[in-house]
């Protein structure tokens, strides 16, 4: 879609395995539904590269962050892959937000100082 | 199970190929479906746009695969490496790991290569489907096996599930212009090589109907007789060779390795004669059989037992109290050693298990000491099982090196035991010569290693990565609930070690103290200075031909420079080959059937005496007088004359042997034909000159070294008759040797076992003591603060230990007492309860556990109070 590259975010390196995480937090999700909803959420602004989405989900899941599981999907006649949270994908997921708060914090501050005092 | 188990270890989940391309694909059918729902288009305009935003699905494919296949390998060399540097930051833990797992192994390895040669000496027969079958009584077991005529019929006729073998052995000489060589060799029913399915280098089996009384006499040839003797010329298949005067052509050349029932140099066929069939009193044929196609072990000895109770029928005065039984070929090759296989077994084992004892103790110790590193890194976020999995890499690195030492330890200890055995002995354990490295009884050996130290590993892993941080952490790892249950399975670990140590200690004194005995008990004849050798008569020389020959040599050998004297007689003293002979005392009541009297059957030239080194109690040895035609002269041994005579002189009684009645003309000291351990025989003396013999052997007692002699001996005999053949050639020290050899043996083997034990044993007392001293550094400082005196913490610390090792000491106790009555059988004026033996080993062990806990005791008690306080 190089027609609308301009218009559209590029990821910041690690950011993606976050969103993926936040996204898990509110409930299990297959691969497709996750990047929808990436894609909904942020307006269709963020266009998550289907090529990167699954290495991630993978990823995390080696490291034990998330769990699979092919479950039924609901309407469908259908067995789908499901992802979930575990614990640790919880701890993971609050420390990479507030690493990602005070980068975006510290960034603010350079891009819009606050006038002294 | 435990491949899962690994799986899950090492990948966790990792997903398949065909799971990852569902998933791709379950993708591309969402995305098609939302398309078209979205834009309305058709469905393959949708799924060409799916694929487009997709990209390259190949691509995506590979990536996720990559994610796992780098997972694993990358976590695996990051194992190994930091295993590998974990190891080596700690090389005393290391080395002693894989010593003590190495001797273990390596012993293990060793012995069952041992048991595995000796079980199946000839690999190359069909040894599972082979049979022995023997006929004892309960009055002659164990000595007796073999199977009368009439039962040898029976079993060819009356067993349709085995095909039976006949075997004599058969003595016999080849002439040589240099002199004659005896030869050992068997004479078997034609067909034995077809059962038995032997391999040919050369030529063939005998045909089906050879051996026929006065039928062509045909030979097969050992390989090694063939390449020695006729440097393996495959021209002497069809040719015509002399044995014993007559001639006898080759069939064939066995194949290398190749022997039935035992190592022999010919084999010639014999066909028994229907008339035998009768003969159930004389037992003389060894019986072997291989089973048929459709025949079972099972179906076998049914069959052989319901033969035996129908010749029990047949002829109940000569056969009742005689079993007939079909056993495994192996336990024809192994009757004799199966005692020591079993004592060899038992030893190894428990090294093996000491071995791993130690492992799994050292493993302990280490994790004890490492509580607090596992407690941080699982305070740090690394995963429960990568911590397991640190740790077995860790233990299988250590297991791996072990095995490899091991390995090459039990190459060495094979070898070793092989060139250990007098060539003289091994002769009767063919599989002895060929002893390896057995392949199979290696792998299972390093596969338990491996397992041990694997479970040892992780098991107290798996514990150990539960601690409490909190605990651990806060206290430097010190007094945690881990650390002492820790130290509690250590000392019952050691108390094993230690107890395996007095055991196999126990057993090696014993042993010891026997051959010891045994080489200074008195066998009743000069072991020094003496020299015996086989001599074998050509068949059908006449008696008067041999009457003359012996009385020849007699005179030569004994008027030949530096041989002191010379005699000739049917067996050698301690040689356990012997010839028995029934005899009767006038007067007293015939013996029931199948115990009658007998004694060990020696004709004798009148030097015999001399040259062998007994002497005479009463009355006179054999004489040049005694020859045909003169007195039928006897002379009987102590024993005997007391057993018959008591109180009395024995000089003029009569003994009747066979039909004819001979006169007691002396009485001599008592000598020991089977070894010091055997029970003494009666003993008769007769003259070689009125009943000569085909197969003698002559001593010669020597002022020089025996050895020396043999080239004279072997001179003065060829001249005196070329056709004469002189067998090997031993002094009566090698004879002993070979006696005592397997028990020297034995007793060397245990008391190795038993040093690599007790330093096992020792090593891991050392380290528990250390540690636990190290552990309560604190403790004890408090304990000076307080006014502790250093007597009071030494006394206090050696008393653990001294603790510890007398719970050992009486388990150990325990374990030497069954241990010792394996022994039984082989102790020579040793009991196996013998009170010095078991008292002066645990206060040996004792000595050496005090000495192994003085060490850190003495540290301990030169703590420093104000050092151990800060340390805190």
């Amino acid at each position: 879609m190089p027609a609308r590259s301009s218009d559209r975010l590029e990821l910041l390196q690690g950011t993606l395995d976050m969103l993926i995480l936040k996204t898990l937090l509110f409930g299990p999700m297959h691969g497709h539904g996750i990047g929808t909803s990436i894609r909904q959420t942020t307006g269709e602004s963020l266009v998550v590269d289907h090529g990167s989405l699954y290495p991630a989900l993978h990823r995390l899941q080696r490291d034990g962050f998330i769990t699979s599981k092919w479950e039924k999907a609901p309407g469908k006649n259908r067995e789908l892959k499901y992802y979930r949270l575990t614990a640790a994908g919880r701890r993971q997921l609050t420390r990479a937000e507030s690493r990602w708060n005070d980068l975006v914090h510290a960034i603010g501050r350079v891009m819009n100082p606050l006038p002294e005092g | 199970m435990l491949r899962r188990l690994l799986a899950r270890i090492w990948r966790r989940g990792s997903p398949s190929d065909d799971e990852i391309a569902q998933e791709l694909q379950d993708h591309l059918d969402l995305e098609t479906e939302a398309l078209g729902a979205l834009r309305q288009a058709t469905p393959s305009d949708a799924r060409f746009a799916a694929k487009r935003r997709f990209g390259n699905v190949a691509a995506a494919r590979e990536a996720v695969r990559e994610v796992w296949h780098w997972a694993w390998f990358d976590e695996l060399t990051q194992d190994l490496r930091h295993g590998v540097r974990a190891l080596v930051r700690n090389p005393g833990y290391s080395i002693a790991v894989v010593v003590t797992l190495a001797m273990g192994i390596g012993a293990a390895a060793a012995t069952y290569s041992l048991s595995h040669a000796i079980h199946n000496p000839f690999p190359r027969l069909p040894q599972h489907k082979l049979l022995w079958i023997t006929q004892t009584s309960a009055a002659c077991a164990p000595d007796c096996t073999e199977v009368s005529p009439a039962g040898f019929a029976a079993l060819r006729m009356r067993a349709p599930s085995m095909t039976p073998i006949g075997v004599f052995s058969w003595s016999t000489l080849l002439r040589e212009p240099s002199g004659s060589v005896s030869l050992r060799g068997f004479r078997v029913t034609p067909t034995a090589f077809q059962v038995i399915e032997a391999p040919f280098a050369v030529g063939r089996g005998f045909p089906n109907d050879a051996g026929q009384q006065g039928g062509a006499k045909l030979v097969v040839l050992s390989y090694d007789f063939w390449v020695r003797q006729f440097g393996a010329r495959a021209s002497v298949v069809d040719s015509i060779i002399t044995l014993g005067g007559d001639p006898y052509r080759v069939t064939g050349v066995l194949d290398k390795d190749v022997a039935f029932p035992m190592v022999a140099d010919v084999y010639a066929p014999f066909m028994p004669r229907v008339s035998e069939a009768s003969i159930h009193d004389s037992r003389n044929y060894s019986v072997f059989a291989r089973l048929t196609p459709g025949g079972t072990m099972a179906t076998a000895a049914a069959e052989t037992r319901a033969i035996g109770a129908q010749l029990i029928r047949e002829s109940p005065t000569t056969d009742s109290g005689w079993v007939l039984r079909a056993r495994p070929m192996a336990d024809f090759h192994t009757d004799d050693v199966s005692i020591i296989e079993t004592i060899c077994a038992v030893a190894a084992l428990l090294v093996f298990v000491a071995g791993c004892m130690s492992a799994a103790n050292l493993g302990l110790s280490r994790l004890a000491a490492r509580q607090h590193e596992l407690a941080l890194r699982t305070a740090l976020g690394v995963g429960r099982w990568r911590l397991v999995r640190h740790l077995l890499t860790e233990a299988l690195l250590l297991s791996i090196v072990a095995s490899a030492l091991g390995a090459a330890l039990a190459h060495w200890g094979v070898h070793a035991m092989r060139d250990a055995i007098p060539a003289s002995f091994a002769a009767f354990l063919p599989g002895w010569a060929r002893l390896d490295l057995d392949l199979g009884a290696m792998t299972f050996t390093l596969g338990m290693a491996v397992l041990a130290v694997a479970a040892f590993a992780v098991l107290p892993a798996l514990r150990a990565t539960h601690t409490d941080l909190k605990s651990a952490l806060s206290d430097g790892g010190r007094a945690s609930t881990g650390a002492v249950r820790s130290t509690r399975s250590r000392a019952m670990l050691i108390v094993l070690e230690v107890s395996t140590a007095l055991v196999l200690l126990t057993g090696a004194t014993l042993l010891t103290r026997s051959v010891r005995n045994m080489i200074t008990g008195n066998a009743g004849v000069r072991i020094d200075h003496t020299l015996v050798m086989e001599l074998t008569m050509p068949s059908g020389i006449s008696d008067s031909a041999m009457i003359d020959f012996y009385q020849h040599v007699d005179a030569n050998l004994n008027s030949a420079p530096s041989i002191r004297a010379a005699g000739i007689a049917t067996s050698t003293p301690l040689s356990n080959s012997f010839a028995g002979a029934v005899f009767q005392i006038p007067g007293r009541s015939p013996a029931p059937k199948g115990h009658a009297l007998s004694a060990i059957d020696q004709h004798v030239t009148p030097r015999y005496a001399e040259a062998s080194g007994f002497h005479i109690v009463s009355g006179r040895m054999i004489g040049q007088q005694d020859v045909r035609g003169g007195l039928h002269a006897v002379v009987i041994n102590e024993m005997m004359a007391e057993a018959f005579w008591p109180g009395e002189s024995a000089i003029g009684r009569i003994v009747n042997i066979d039909t004819t009645s001979w006169t007691v003309v002396g009485v001599s000291s008592n000598v020991h034909h089977g070894g010091l351990d055997e029970p003494m025989r009666y003993t008769m003396y007769r003259s070689i000159f009125q009943v000569p013999l085909q197969n003698s052997v002559i001593a010669v007692s020597t002022s020089g070294d025996p050895a020396m002699m043999r080239d004279s001996v072997r001179r003065i005999v060829a001249r005196t008759d070329p056709s004469a053949a002189l067998g090997e050639m031993m002094t009566m020290e090698d004879m002993q040797a070979r006696h005592v050899s397997p028990f020297a043996m034995m007793a060397d083997m245990l008391g190795v076992l038993a040093v690599v034990t007790i330093t096992i044993a020792v090593v891991g007392l050392y380290g528990l003591i250390a540690y636990g001293v190290a552990q309560r550094t604190r403790e004890l400082g408090v304990r000076v603060a307080l006014g502790a005196r250093p007597r009071d913490i030494l006394t206090h610390v050696v008393w653990g230990a001294v603790r510890l090792t007398i719970v050992a000491l009486v388990v150990g106790l325990l374990g030497a007492a069954l241990f010792a009555r394996l022994l039984v059988a082989l102790l020579y004026r040793v009991t196996a309860g013998d009170p010095g033996t078991y008292i002066a080993v645990s206060a040996g062990l004792l000595t050496v556990a005090l000495i192994a806990a003085l060490i850190p005791s003495i540290r301990a008690a030169r703590v420093d109070p104000m050092v151990a306080l800060r340390g805190s």
